[in-house]
C-alpha cells in the first residue's frame, strides 16, 4: 500500500497518464477530514482539498520521496488551512455558531438507510454530535493528532513524521486525547448509546 | 488487584486500543483485564467511544459529496493553474508547506500599486474626471439646456439638491459611526474594573454623547430627508444612543443583553449597512 503512494506519486511527477486523478480520488476523502477538522465548514473544506491538491500538483517536481506522500499532502493542506483561519479571524464572515453547527445536524445519507428506524438514526446523529463536541474540546495538539490517526488513516510513525515531532509525544497526545474523549462521552447526560460493535482494536 | 495495578492499566488502554504497547505490557494488561470488573469495563466505555471515532459518524455530509465529480473538477483545475505557471501568470500560490521567499515582496509592492491605480481610474470613470462631471438623475446641469441662463427655479431646486445631498452624507456618515458604535458594544465590551458592573461602557457612553451632539448639529439637515427609511433610521438610532448615555459606566450583561435584542428585533445593523451602501451609491452619483 505504502509503495503504491510512493510510485503514484512518482507517476504524478512524471506526467504518467491518469496518474494525478488516481492520487485526488485516493487522498481527498482523507484530506476533507483533515481540512473539516480545522475549519469545521463542509463547503470550505471541499473547497480546501482541492486547492491543496492543485498545490500539489503545481509543485510535483519539488516532491522528495523522503516523506510519504500522504504526510507531504497533509502538510500542505494544513497550511492552506491554517492561512484560511487566518484570513477568517481579520475578516469573519460568518458566526461561529453556523460554523460550528454545519454538518453537525444533517444526516449522512448513505449510512441511514430507509429501514433503519427513527430511533437508531436519532441515536447515531446523537453519537456523532457528541463525538464532534468532545473531538473539538481537545487542544489543539491533541485534536490534530487524533484527526490524523482516525480519518487521516495514518499510522503513529507517519504521524510523527508529518507533525516533526518524537513517537513519543504522538502516543502521549493520542493516550490524552482517547482518555478525553471517553470521559467527555461518558459524562453525556442522557447516556449515549453506541451502535453494535464493530471488531475490536484500532489497527 | 492493588489500586496501583488499576492505575497502570488505564494508563495503557488508550496504548493497546492504538496498538501501540509493548507485547510484556499487553499481556499483563490482558491478565490485568481478565481478573479487574472495573478495569475491564472502563477498557469497554473506552473501545465503544473510540471504535465510534469513525468517519461516518463524524462526517456525515462526507457520503454526500458526488467524490467522482470533485475529482475531475480538482483534475481540471490543477491543469489549468500548471498550465498558468508555466506560462508565467502564477495562477496559484506556491503550496503551503514551502513558504513564500522574501524577495515576492516587491512583485507584491508592484501589485499593489498597479491595483491602487486601476482603483483611481475606474473611481475616475465613474464619478468623472476632475473638472469634468458626468450628469446624474439629479444633477441640476442636466435640467439646463446648453447656454441657458439659471432662472430662480432653477437655484432654488440647485439648493434643495445641494441640502439634500449634505443631509445624506451626513446622515451616512452618523449612521456608519453608530453602527460601529452598536458593533463594539454588542460584539466586544471591556470588562469593568468596578465591582458593581459586568462591561465598562464608559467609552461608548462618550461615544454616543458626540454622536448625539452631532445629530442636533445636523438636525436641520436631516429633517429635509426625502428619504423616508433613513429618517426613521436616523430617529431609532437616536432612541438608542439615549439609552447607551441612560447606562451607568460599568453596565450588566442584563442590560447589554436587552440592548443587544432591541438592536436585533429592529435589525439596525443590517438596515444601517443597506442604506449606508444605497445613500453612498446615490451621493456618488449626486
Amino acid at each position: 500500500m505504502e509503495r503504491d503512494d510512493f510510485a503514484l506519486m512518482d507517476d504524478v511527477r512524471n506526467d504518467r497518464e491518469g496518474a494525478f486523478e488516481a492520487l485526488v480520488r485516493r487522498y481527498q476523502r482523507r484530506l476533507y477530514r483533515l481540512a473539516f477538522g480545522y475549519l469545521r465548514n463542509h463547503e470550505d473544506s471541499l473547497d480546501a482539498v482541492q486547492e491543496a491538491m492543485v498545490k500539489i500538483y503545481v509543485a510535483r517536481a519539488a516532491y522528495r520521496p523522503t516523506a510519504h506522500p500522504f504526510t507531504w499532502a497533509a502538510r500542505i493542506l494544513a497550511n492552506h488551512c491554517i492561512d484560511l483561519l487566518r484570513q477568517r479571524r481579520s475578516r469573519p464572515t460568518e458566526s461561529l455558531d453556523t460554523a460550528q453547527g454545519e454538518g453537525e445536524d444533517r444526516a449522512p445519507r448513505q449510512m441511514v438507510s430507509n429501514d433503519e428506524p427513527q430511533q437508531a438514526r436519532q441515536e447515531r446523529k446523537d453519537l456523532g454530535r457528541a463525538l464532534n463536541r468532545a473531538i473539538y474540546s481537545l487542544p489543539t495538539n491533541q485534536r490534530e493528532i487524533f484527526m490524523l490517526r482516525h480519518f487521516g488513516e495514518m499510522r503513529l510513525e507517519e504521524i510523527a513524521s508529518a507533525r516533526g515531532c518524537a513517537l513519543g509525544t504522538v502516543k502521549s497526545s493520542l493516550h490524552r486525547a482517547a482518555a478525553a474523549i471517553r470521559d467527555y462521552l461518558g459524562a453525556c447526560d442522557p447516556p449515549i448509546k453506541y451502535p453494535a460493535r464493530q471488531g475490536g482494536e484500532a489497527r | 488487584m492493588t489500586p496501583f495495578g488499576c492505575g497502570r492499566a488505564r494508563r495503557a488502554m488508550p496504548l493497546r486500543y492504538y496498538s501501540a504497547l509493548l507485547a510484556a505490557d499487553r499481556e499483563w494488561l490482558d491478565r490485568h483485564l481478565a481478573a479487574c470488573r472495573t478495569c475491564a469495563s472502563e477498557w469497554e466505555a473506552l473501545r465503544l467511544a473510540l471504535d465510534a471515532a469513525i468517519p461516518s459518524t463524524v462526517f456525515p455530509m462526507e457520503a454526500e459529496v458526488d467524490w467522482d465529480r470533485q475529482a475531475r473538477d480538482t483534475v481540471a483545475r490543477a491543469r489549468t493553474a500548471a498550465a498558468a505557471a508555466r506560462d508565467g501568470h502564477s495562477a496559484v500560490p506556491l503550496p503551503g508547506a514551502v513558504r513564500r521567499p522574501y524577495f515576492t515582496l516587491a512583485p507584491a509592492a508592484a501589485r499593489w500599486a498597479a491595483l491602487a491605480a486601476a482603483v483611481l481610474v475606474a473611481v475616475f470613470l465613474v464619478t468623472g474626471w476632475p473638472g469634468r462631471r458626468a450628469p446624474g438623475p439629479e444633477d441640476v446641469s442636466s435640467l439646463q439646456g446648453p447656454g441657458d441662463q439659471p432662472t430662480a427655479e432653477s437655484v432654488r431646486e440647485s439648493a434643495a439638491l445641494i441640502e439634500t445631498r449634505l443631509a445624506r452624507r451626513g446622515a451616512t456618515r452618523y449612521l456608519t459611526d453608530s453602527r460601529v458604535l452598536l458593533l463594539n458594544l454588542v460584539q466586544a465590551p471591556a470588562r469593568c474594573r468596578k465591582a458593581d458592573g459586568e462591561f465598562d461602557i464608559t467609552f461608548e457612553k462618550e461615544k454616543s454623547r458626540e454622536l448625539l451632539r452631532r445629530k442636533n448639529l445636523h438636525e436641520g439637515n436631516l429633517d429635509t430627508l426625502r428619504d423616508r427609511r433613513l429618517s426613521d433610521l436616523v430617529g431609532q438610532m437616536e432612541s438608542l444612543l439615549i439609552q447607551v448615555t441612560s447606562l451607568g459606566d460599568c453596565a450588566s450583561a442584563r442590560q447589554l443583553h436587552e440592548l443587544r435584542e432591541e438592536i436585533e428585533t429592529r435589525q439596525i445593523l443590517l438596515r444601517i449597512d443597506l442604506l449606508t451602501r444605497e445613500m453612498q451609491e446615490k451621493t456618488h452619483v449626486v
